[in-house]
């Protein structure tokens, strides 16, 4: 027992120590170049940078976009994670947020219950057994039949856009506007605010407990650990007797529960009717790439959820003085962020010598 | 509506239709015959799509917009063979963040030039025409079949032939199939796999490039955005239903652009809910997936076929 504790190794060597270092020089490199391409494009680059990147803390109805815009994506980010984790690349996400659009709206709009308490409940409980049930399609099939999921999932994506649309036309439509909408809902289905100067609603602190929820399942529990072996090396899951059917269909209800839950939270407290082309269209394509924004760790994805919605509150607020720098750009940065810590080779090289020169270090001692 | 659907008009919307499938369909096998995953083609059709048009407003000249959309089409191809073979990515992963931030960079581009977000139509660009076969085009049905096309889908169908020899009848194209079939027998047999498997990808970036181009530069004379719509997708689903057979890629190419026909005849009608079929063409290649990857597991399971 003399030997003192290990002191934690805070050097590149340390793999976890790398991955942050790696994070950050990829988000610098990022910047860098949206640097160049804002000097190449606005009169002001500098003021273009300085309001993307502090423009959001002006004002406290731009931090309350932010905290109330980015919770349907983190929601949308943890799928999407669940799923890459396990190595399903199944891509039904965007389907599946508008298809229980659906249905929540489909809740909303009829008076089932008086109590303001349960009828977001009920919406809610609707989205999640849509969601839960229509992503298992494409994950069953691969499972199964070995189907392309890729493929099957994405035109899952296109059939439901279709079908909400339909269902929508046909049952809910609203007869107050010439747009292709839902009718409003009851003023029992919205979810108020907790604090309304923020944007505070019940939905952030539903996200908070998943995440965690999602954090614990993910590398806490047997469950987590068989989903993390599964996406790391399928076969050896397979012969330590883990079911590769059971454990893809698990994720699939996990994932599609989670987008049932952004998509209530997007539609109950955003807007009080459901548009199918526009309230949830790309949630779920951005949820993707967030989950590889936060190598796929749920607490990773929701910070880089936040993140992303907060530049891209910064670019809005910049358009309203610099009509030249769209909102598109943060997709660039997000892209360029994404291909560099996704490669695993990248800074591979100087982390080796790094390692080298430590271990010939210890010899010499 | 009847008439309609066993007209000769439908058949040559299906070969209109048909040619962008056609294209994402071997951009996917190239890929594929050497062992590679391109799922990145709906973007690199995109960025072929808009290069072209841009390219073509910049030069006023339509052929140069095409070799500028080509060469975009083929950088992005070695984009990912650099991330996914140096770098050492998931070239999975790459193809799905191409694929999702495509849109956003194309309107980007297009915001910086034309001003407007949604399409080039605001940009005079020369586009490509249609070509009429002189002797070919004054044969009653056959005449309007193969003569009055546009001027990509001929080179679609070239290529169709060209890769054909190089894939079936070269010895290149017998490398590549090694390549694809077992890579370590390949390496061990002296070939440069890495480099084949560039070789593909360019040449699949170059197809897919090819279909984008067809879209802007001849089919629809602009750039709109999400323009591809999922054609990409189709040709990568021609190509896992095919596994390896090459007339089966471009005959199930070919159905799916009927079911694209099909919905085009009947949103014009209005006995059908629209929203439903424009929904046919992705429920059809579901199916057809489906089917194809149902009927392959029973047969691996009866012990007809080795599974790969």
């Amino acid at each position: 027992m003399t030997e003192k504790k290990q002191k934690i190794n805070l050097s590149i060597t340390n793999p976890k120590v790398f991955e942050v270092v790696k994070m950050v020089i990829s988000i610098l490199i990022a910047l860098a170049i949206t640097l160049v391409i804002l000097f190449m494009i606005s009169d002001n680059p500098v003021r273009a940078i300085v309001t993307i990147l502090t423009g959001p803390l002006t004002k406290r109805r731009y931090i309350g976009s932010v905290i109330e815009s980015f919770i349907p994506y983190a929601f949308s980010g943890l799928a999407a994670g669940v799923l890459f984790k396990s190595g399903a690349f199944n891509l039904g996400g965007e389907g599946i947020f508008i298809i229980s659009g659906v249905s929540i709206a489909a809740v909303a709009c009829n008076q089932l219950t008086t109590s303001g308490v349960l009828h977001p409940i009920l919406c809610f409980l609707a989205a999640i057994v849509t969601g839960g049930i229509l992503m298992i399609i494409p994950s069953f099939l691969k499972a199964k039949f070995g189907t392309n999921e890729m493929v099957v999932s994405l035109m899952l994506n296109s059939i439901y856009s279709g079908v909400a649309m339909f269902i929508i036309r046909k049952f809910l439509l609203t007869t107050t506007t010439s747009t292709i909408g839902s009718r409003d809902y009851f003023k029992t289905a919205k979810i108020g605010y907790i604090f309304e100067p923020l944007r505070i609603s019940p939905c952030l602190i539903l996200l908070i407990i998943t995440t965690i929820v999602m954090y614990l399942i993910m590398f806490k529990s047997r469950l987590g650990y068989q989903i993390r072996l599964a996406g790391t090396n399928p076969k050896f899951a397979e012969y330590s007797g883990i079911s590769a059917f059971k454990l893809s269909i698990v994720t699939a209800v996990i994932a599609g529960i989670l987008c049932g839950m952004g998509a209530s939270c997007q539609l109950l407290t955003q807007t009080s009717f459901y548009l199918p082309e526009q309230s949830l269209v790309g949630i779920g394509f951005s949820g993707m790439l967030l989950s590889m924004l936060g190598r796929n760790n749920p607490i990773g994805i929701v910070v880089a959820a936040f993140l992303i919605k907060y530049l891209e509150q910064g670019t809005s607020i910049l358009y309203f003085v610099d009509r030249a720098v769209p909102s598109e750009i943060v997709a660039i940065v997000e892209g360029i962020v994404i291909l560099l810590i996704s490669s695993q080779y990248f800074l591979r090289g100087f982390r080796e010598k790094k390692l080298l020169k430590e271990g010939l270090e210890k010899d010499a001692k | 509506m009847q008439s309609s659907l066993f007209s000769l008009s439908f058949l040559v919307t299906v070969v209109r239709l048909a040619t962008p499938i056609l294209f994402a369909a071997i951009a996917s096998f190239i890929a594929a015959s050497t062992g590679i995953v391109n799922i990145a083609i709906e973007s690199i059709m995109t960025f072929g799509a808009l290069a072209g048009i841009l390219g073509s407003y910049l030069t006023q000249n339509a052929w140069a917009g095409m070799l500028i959309g080509l060469v975009v089409g083929i950088c992005t191809a070695l984009l990912i063979a650099l991330f996914s073979m140096r770098l050492g990515a998931s070239p999975i992963l790459i193809g799905i963040a191409l694929n999702t931030f495509a849109d956003s960079l194309a309107i980007f581009v297009l915001y910086q030039l034309a001003g407007e977000k949604g399409t080039s139509a605001s940009l005079p660009t020369p586009t490509l025409g249609v070509l009429n076969i002189p002797v070919i085009k004054d044969i009653p049905i056959l005449g309007q079949l193969l003569s009055g096309h546009y001027i990509l889908t001929y080179v679609c169908w070239i290529v169709l032939i060209l890769l054909f020899i190089l894939i079936y009848k070269t010895p290149l194209g017998m490398r590549m199939r090694a390549c694809g079939l077992n890579a370590n027998a390949a390496r061990t047999a002296g070939i440069n796999v890495e480099r084949l498997q560039v070789f593909s990808l360019v040449l699949s970036g170059l197809f897919a490039a090819l279909g984008g181009m067809y879209l802007s530069l001849n089919y629809l004379r602009i750039f709109s955005k999400s323009m591809v719509a999922g054609q990409g997708w189709m040709g990568i689903a021609a190509n896992g239903i095919a596994s390896g057979n090459y007339g089966v890629l471009l005959l199930s190419a070919v159905i799916f652009a009927a079911f694209r026909a099909v919905s085009i005849i009947f949103s014009s009608s209005t006995v059908f809910p629209v929203d439903l079929v424009s929904a046919i063409p992705y429920f059809a290649v579901f199916c057809f997936v489906t089917i194809a990857s149902v009927i392959n597991y029973y047969r691996i399971k009866s012990g007809k076929v080795e599974e790969q």
